[in-house]
């Protein structure tokens, strides 16, 4: 602002013209992601103009929105079972409480491999029968109402519907395993979530409450935005992870980037190019996550900017 | 100048912390537009009497009223009764996502649901009226203290509250800036607020108290007049408090 420039330090314009601390800061603080730039450049111009890292990338490329999909499909659901997880776990509620601890520490205690092994083949065909029956007559007999609007939902032909059950090889391997990362990282979220609502004082809900706010009032207009702030950071790397983390999705055969590739590779016999293209497109996804969650850091802390 | 019926009666309330009695048979009533003074040491209990009169505190025996609303009653909605007495906290409590005039805002539109243009109308003529218009839009970790609690002030002040209560509003501020938040308060008593004022500004009781409340212990050991308060302190350890921060 024009009033807060001091007459003393004089020199405005002299320090506009000066660009030695700008390079100075680009040169040790940025190079990396100069270097970045380059390699990505060099790397781009070799998949346009070399015909097998041509063919490579367009066998793996298909699989960049499915990992994609993944990605924030299950973040989206893991935050949400992330921020009421949070709350169980800091209710006052035995049963709550005692729930949502078990459902984190169980989900925190598997690896992940493992918890995507079990829902593509344990609790998807599990469900699967208990929606439509086990016998597999036909004729429905658990809970045909889920099972009709399944079966439309994943688009089995309208006159089949009724007088087909659901079957687990219908359900798209993506949907056999979203759950699976969804709770996964609903789980480790519920941890970031927690401790940023408990890192909020005492005194901003006491104030809240003493408006007359009710709790849920005070949870969502003053703590959660002050919270999710907090935590913002945490939940960039979260989101980072679990991009890394969908590559497990290739062993239940989704066709994610990962599975593309392990496919185009064994097949064609050309690992250097496959998982050249492939550590390309991971790396490319997650450096532009990073700068996005700084820039929404950034703004969200409006209060904290210089003015 | 006082009417008959109290619009605050605290009768026979005791409250404990384990096994720390933090209020011991506390009775006090207050009037409208009375401004009443609590002292005493530290540890006393005298905010503990404040957060019982706006329920952040439950207690375990005794009964108290806000405003002819019994806070006994497991069906009072206290949510109401907190959206008319407001509280000013020794240090601020305001919400540092926000600018000073959105602290202000917050309440009136989530508890209050006053239309945007009102609250912000009416945001703007607190904040005139604490004497910082200009800091409006000002996240509040860039005000100085004695700015930060006058906007906590007009934040309170913004739901129309019937009842004042501050909790040693002046005890985190510097020197300097006492007096713009104690003169806050001053213009507020003057124009009829009632208000319970934990302090140990003796010139602000001087000056605005109707009454003054000692304590010590967690009870109340004595309700006198400001003026009977220096000239003739009956306790003895109300003149040992008294010798200790005059
Ligand atoms: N949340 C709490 N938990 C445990 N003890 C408390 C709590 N709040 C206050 N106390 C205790 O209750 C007593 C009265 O405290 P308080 O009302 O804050 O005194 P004052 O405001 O007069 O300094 C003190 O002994 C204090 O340690
Ligand atoms: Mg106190």
């Amino acid at each position: 602002m024009a009033s807060d420039v001091h007459p003393q330090t004089g020199g405005e314009t002299r320090r506009w013209l000066d660009i030695r601390p700008l390079a100075r800061n680009l040169v040790q603080r940025q190079s990396w992601f100069i270097a970045f730039i380059l390699l990505d450049l060099l790397i781009i111009r070799a998949i346009q103009t070399d015909p097998i890292l041509i063919e490579t990338w367009d066998y793996i490329q298909i699989g960049i929105s499915v990992t994609i999909q993944i990605t924030i499909v299950a973040f989206l659901l893991a935050i949400v079972i992330g921020i009421i997880t949070a709350f169980g776990r800091i209710s006052k509620n035995i049963i709550i409480y005692n729930v949502s601890t078990l459902y984190v520490e169980l989900f925190r205690g598997l690896p992940l491999l493992v918890i995507i092994l079990i829902f593509a083949f344990v609790v998807t065909p599990g469900v699967v029968d208990w929606i439509s029956g086990s016998d597999s007559t036909g004729q429905a007999t658990g809970l045909p109402f889920l099972d009709d609007f399944i079966q439309r939902l994943i688009g089995i032909p309208e006159e089949d519907v009724a007088t087909t059950a659901l079957r687990s090889r219908d359900i798209d391997p993506l949907w056999r395993i979203m759950f699976a990362f969804a709770l996964t990282y609903g789980a480790f979220m519920s941890e970031v979530f927690r401790a940023g609502i408990e890192s909020i004082g005492r005194g901003q809900m006491e104030a809240a409450r003493s408006l007359g706010m009710t709790y849920f009032q005070a949870m969502r207009y003053v703590i959660l935005p002050q919270a999710i702030r907090n935590v913002l950071p945490a939940l960039a790397n979260n989101f980072v992870f679990l991009l890394k983390d969908t590559s497990l999705a290739s062993v239940v055969a989704v066709s994610e980037i990962s599975y593309l590739t392990r496919q185009y590779s064994s097949n064609r016999f050309r690992y250097p190019e496959g998982l050249l293209v492939l550590s390309f497109i991971y790396a490319n996804l997650t450096i532009i996550l990073s700068m996005g969650a700084y820039y929404l850091e950034t703004r969200l802390h409006a209060d904290r900017r210089e003015s | 100048m006082v009417e008959r019926e109290p619009i605050i009666r605290i009768q026979n309330v005791s409250k404990s912390f384990g096994r720390v009695r933090a209020l011991r048979n506390v009775s006090l009533d207050i009037y409208p537009r009375e401004v009443v003074v609590i002292i005493g040491p530290s540890g006393s209990g005298k905010s503990t009497l404040l957060r019982c009169i706006n329920r952040l505190e439950s207690y375990e025996q005794g009964d108290i009223w806000v405003d002819g609303i019994h806070l006994s009653h497991k069906a009072t909605d206290i949510n109401k009764v907190r959206a008319e007495v407001g509280m000013v906290f020794q240090q601020f409590n305001l919400f540092p996502n926000l600018t000073a005039i959105e602290n202000v805002m917050l309440a009136q539109r989530v508890v209050r649901k006053r239309p945007y243009a009102e609250c912000e109308r009416i945001a703007r003529e607190q904040l005139e009226k604490v004497g910082i218009p200009e800091k409006a839009d000002v996240y509040t970790a860039k005000l100085s203290g004695g700015q930060q609690q006058r906007v906590a002030i007009a934040r309170a002040l913004a739901m129309n509250p019937k009842i004042m209560l501050f909790d040693e509003p002046t005890s985190a501020l510097d020197p300097e800036m006492i007096k713009e938040v104690l003169d806050v308060m001053l213009n507020l008593a003057k124009e009829g607020m009632t208000m319970a004022v934990v302090t140990h500004e003796m010139g602000f009781a001087r000056a605005a108290a109707d009454r003054v409340v000692f304590m010590d212990k967690g009870e109340k050991l004595e309700e006198t007049t400001p003026s009977d308060l220096f000239t003739n302190p009956s306790h003895e350890r109300l003149k040992l408090f008294l010798s200790k921060i005059l």
